[in-house]
């Protein structure tokens, strides 16, 4: 079990200082905010690239920072793989020299990353002679994972590794790094603002703002809060909900949602598991009683967690087994009484379900 | 054809050259890595050292040059009692007047290359375990190597136009210090010379042309290496 405790202050100019301070012992962690909230700097920092003002890092009971005692392990002696944004493979080394860049043996009661099987678990043999420039962003990507995986880390910890490509390559990454987490059992930090990678990835996050963290809890927990919507500047709510178990019945699938199952119709022949899907809460209507006679295929019952206003409208957040948002009106919440705490019936048109992945 | 002593002139323009540019390279992959990326206190004397001899007439750094390592100064006068050495007035004298008028050329290339490199690959290779030497051996070096090259050749370009600090340091042996510049020189000031002058002349205007070209052609494509 891997265990890391950050706490530090750094002012990286006169308009921004990180006042950060978390602990985490999941396998996968996530970092999660909007722009400008420090999560970049947390990573500089952990991998060593950054000297903090003041502060510690410790990772496994290895000191990795601690300014108090004038301690700082250089980044070559940390044991942590990076794998920055834009990638940052050396462009005068093939993919296989990139790969091998790392001379560092596997830690003790660690499995060690061969050269072979990470290339053969990242589809990335056939790459291994050519110079990162005749590779696409994906391909890049890959190789980036590959090679901070071969340097044989106790933590990874990736940049928004998924920014820079496109939405469906994005998911076919993430493929990838849920991979390397399962056949290496690597911890992984990872620094995201989307909520959908957060989602699919993390069993904690890390919720950060304007160099503070301002909320810590699992996926469900920080991202159904009021305080990830306020950060969410990207107008409305999105709603995903995550199936760890899926049941296939022809071109469709049910989700387990607690007692109840949601009807998902499918895209593809293949039905992954977890099942990630994302909705707009301006396909959930709001109901008090569950109705007879209507079309959508998904009818959830949950109690109304909150109510927010936003400048996109108002919404409320129905605990269904998970958080779903939905768009409603001042007039409706008048009209059907909606309250904290009250039961409401989210219905949710099959259609509108969009898988990923 | 040219003459035996055209020839000569030459063979020794380039031997001189060679050596200058060679002797020079570390000194000057150490001046530009650290100019390029070492913050520290007198960096500033360390870049206006380099760059004095640029703005200095040439015979002027040749006196100095001369001062210090003539038979009677303060370097010149320790090697020659202690070792037997006199530099002033040999084929060594020849090289380091080349030296301390092209280095600053060649810092410059250099120093320029290694600003060109990405510091945040050399922080990758830090994080994949590699400490500074091989970083610098492995990541830095290689990815500067075209304007590494290119500065060679521009010391070396320069070196075989030496005049100024030459005479003056290694003076005008013939067979021993009179390289290409020195021997046009000479050339003009006796009758009949004129025309070894200008066969010289084209030799130099060629070794010059291919020597800016090669740089130039490095200049280039080592903006298109680092950026993929």
């Amino acid at each position: 079990m891997s265990h890391l405790e950050f706490a530090c202050q750094h002012s990286r100019s006169a308009e921004f200082r990180l006042d950060a301070r978390f602990e985490t012992h999941h396998g996968v962690t996530a970092l999660f905010g909007p722009s400008g909230a420090g999560k970049t700097t947390v990573l500089a920092i952990i991998a060593g690239l950054l000297k903090p003002d003041a502060g510690s890092v410790v990772h496994d009971g290895r000191v990795l920072v601690r300014t108090t005692e004038r301690r700082f392990l250089p980044p070559e002696k940390r044991r942590i793989g990076m794998v920055f944004q834009d990638h940052l493979l050396f462009p005068h080394l093939t993919v296989r020299k990139n790969l091998s860049y790392s001379r560092r043996a596997a830690a003790s009661g660690r499995k060690l990353a061969a050269l072979g099987e990470v290339a053969a678990a990242l589809d990335i043999e056939k790459l291994l002679e050519q110079f990162p420039r005749q590779l696409s962003g994906g391909e890049r990507q890959r190789v980036a994972l590959g090679r901070a995986l071969l340097s044989q880390p106790d933590l990874l910890l990736l940049d928004e590794p998924l920014s820079s490509l496109d939405a469906r390559l994005r998911y076919r990454i993430l493929d990838y790094v849920e991979r390397v987490v399962r056949l290496w059992d690597v911890p992984v930090v990872f620094v995201s603002h989307s909520q959908a990678e957060v989602r699919r990835l993390a069993q904690w996050v890390v919720m950060l703002d304007r160099g503070r963290v301002v909320q810590v809890g699992t996926p469900e927990e920080v991202l159904g809060s009021s305080d990830a919507l306020a950060l969410q500047n990207s107008a409305a709510p999105i709603n995903l909900l995550r199936f760890e178990k899926v049941r296939r019945a022809g071109d469709h699938c049910f989700g387990q949602l607690g007692s109840q199952e949601v009807f998902v119709p499918l895209q593809g022949p293949t039905v992954r598991e977890p099942l990630i899907v994302q909705f707009s809460p301006r396909d959930v209507i709001l109901g008090r009683h569950g109705l007879t006679g209507v079309s959508a295929r998904n009818q959830l019952s949950g109690t109304i967690r909150q109510i927010v206003r936003t400048d996109y409208g108002v919404f409320a957040a129905v605990d269904v087994g998970q958080i779903v948002w939905a768009a409603v009106t001042e007039d409706a919440i008048r009209e059907l009484d909606l309250q904290i705490g009250g039961e409401a019936i989210c219905l949710v048109k099959a259609h509108s379900l969009e898988v990923l992945g | 054809m040219l003459t035996a002593e055209e020839l000569t002139a030459v063979r020794l323009s380039l031997s001189v050259a060679l050596t200058a540019s060679l002797v020079a390279l570390p000194a000057g992959i150490a001046c530009g890595y650290l100019l390029a990326r070492w913050r520290f206190a007198g960096k500033w004397i360390l870049e206006a050292l380099v760059n004095v001899p640029l703005v200095l007439p040439p015979v002027a750094t040749g006196y100095l040059l001369l001062v210090l390592l003539g038979a009677r100064g303060p370097i010149g006068s320790l090697l020659w009692d202690h070792f037997g050495i006199r530099l002033a007035f040999s084929r060594e004298a020849a090289v380091i007047a080349a030296v301390a008028v092209s280095f600053p050329l060649m810092v410059r290339a250099i120093r320029l290359a290694f600003q060109a490199v990405d510091p945040r690959l050399e922080m990758a290779a830090r994080g994949l375990g590699a400490g500074r030497t091989r970083t610098f051996l492995t990541v830095s070096l290689p990815l500067a190597r075209r304007g590494i090259i290119a500065g060679w050749l521009l010391c070396f370009a320069r070196s075989l136009g030496e005049f100024g600090a030459t005479i003056l340091l290694a003076g005008n042996i013939a067979g021993e210090t009179r390289t290409i510049p020195l021997a046009i020189y000479s050339m003009t000031q006796r009758p009949g010379g004129l025309e070894g002058s200008w066969r010289l002349v084209v030799v130099a205007i060629l070794l010059a042309c291919i020597a800016m070209v090669a740089s130039g052609y490095l200049e280039r494509s080592r903006a298109d290496d680092v950026a993929s």
